[in-house]
């Protein structure tokens, strides 16, 4: 097996780098996606009980 | 006995997979997405809003990359494509095929959690719908290509609606056929001053298919079609005043360039228009071509103030019909 040039590996350490930031950032999303979801539900239960309507498994 | 040389990794660099994602036409794919998000006036927080736009936006880049992915061959033939990453080998036919999966895989399940699954369905159907109908299917099998694929382009305004909504009403859809009906006359003005690279690609678009002249003449009758539909939000009471001026005085300019392209004998002569090299030199051609040039042009201009008009009249309330 070859030894890589200076240039394969700057480049492949660049895609790394990208790909790290991109998985960062899409972890980042789909937390805050959740936490929203989350609210949403609560918020949406919160009302609900308020509104004397059944919630959860007395539905 | 010596072993085969081991092939070498890639020298691809970050940059190159950002052009896989077509950020030009992302730009409009943003725009015309938060129009419809903005316009639909839906209850969605403004997380979950700047969630799904970049969901679309990368869902659409997704799909220029697979279709640049599937196209590498073809591309590397015509000058005004031949330096996109595939074309010119700076990355594999493979690479940009996995990477355009994958945006593909993670836009539409996050834009389905992030607001609903019509939105993440519709993205889903976009991609597809550019990716394997309008690239593997459509474009070297009938001049109407552009035509049929258009809706593509034409879908973000209604993910953004039904992001937004978690609906696609006949307003979404009105944004929809605006976009559609502008896809012909656009992307033919276009084809007219290169054509010699659609043909030598094997590519039927029309000017290649039908000639220049039937090309002119079919621009101008889309643009009849098309003038029309891109007037009745203002009179539906989706536009204000705002649109309704904008899309009546930039209609009779689209309409007047497209007679002028009819009359002109642009498209006639494609072998000369040697002047269309680069991408960056879209506009830069020779003085028979203006009309077809000048029409591109107006078209782009057109498009962002028709969906510019319904953005501001979104914030600022504008009285309408």
């Amino acid at each position: 097996m070859r030894r890589l040039t200076p240039e394969e590996l700057s480049a492949r350490k660049k895609r790394n780098l990208a790909i790290a930031g991109a998985l960062v950032v899409f972890i980042v999303l789909v937390f805050g996606v959740t936490v929203l979801n989350l609210k949403r539900n609560l918020d949406a239960r919160a009302e609900a009980i308020a509104a004397g309507e059944p919630v959860g498994y007395a539905q | 006995m010596t072993e085969p040389a081991a092939p070498a990794i890639s020298t691809a660099q970050p940059e190159d997979f950002f052009q896989l994602l077509k950020p030009r036409v992302m730009s409009l794919v943003i725009f015309t997405a938060v129009t419809g998000l903005v316009v639909a006036k839906g209850d969605l927080d403004w997380i979950s809003s700047a969630i799904a736009i970049l969901c679309i936006a990368v869902g659409a880049g997704a799909a220029g990359a697979l279709n640049m992915a599937l196209e590498g061959e073809t591309d590397a033939l015509m000058r005004r494509t031949r330096g996109r990453p595939v074309a010119a080998g700076r990355v594999r036919k493979n690479d940009a095929m996995t990477f355009g999966v994958i945006l593909s895989i993670f836009s539409v399940m996050l834009l389905g959690m992030a607001t609903n699954w019509l939105a993440g369905g519709l993205l889903l159907l976009t991609i597809l719908y550019y990716a394997v109908f309008y690239t593997l299917l459509l474009k070297r099998r009938t001049p109407q290509n552009i035509v049929i694929g258009g809706a593509a382009g034409a879908f973000p305004p209604v993910i953004g609606w039904a992001a937004a909504t978690g609906q696609a009403p006949w307003q979404a859809w009105l944004l929809f056929l605006i976009i559609f009906l502008w896809t012909p006359p656009h992307s033919w003005a276009l084809a007219l001053y290169s054509a010699g690279d659609y043909a030598k690609a094997g590519i039927p678009m029309m000017p290649v298919a039908r000639g220049a002249k039937s090309t002119r003449l079919q621009i101008l009758l889309y643009t009849l079609v098309f003038v029309p539909v891109a007037i009745a939000p203002g009179l539906t009471g989706m536009g204000g005043y705002v649109y309704l001026g904008v899309s009546i005085v930039g209609g009779l300019g689209f309409l007047l360039l497209a007679f002028r392209l009819w009359r002109s004998r642009a498209g006639d002569q494609p072998d000369k228009a040697e002047a269309v090299g680069r991408e960056a030199a879209l506009y830069d051609v020779r003085a028979e071509a203006k009309p077809a040039r000048n029409l591109f042009a107006f078209s782009i201009l057109y498009l962002m103030a028709l969906f510019a008009a319904l953005l501001v009249e979104s914030f600022t309330a504008v009285p309408g019909l």
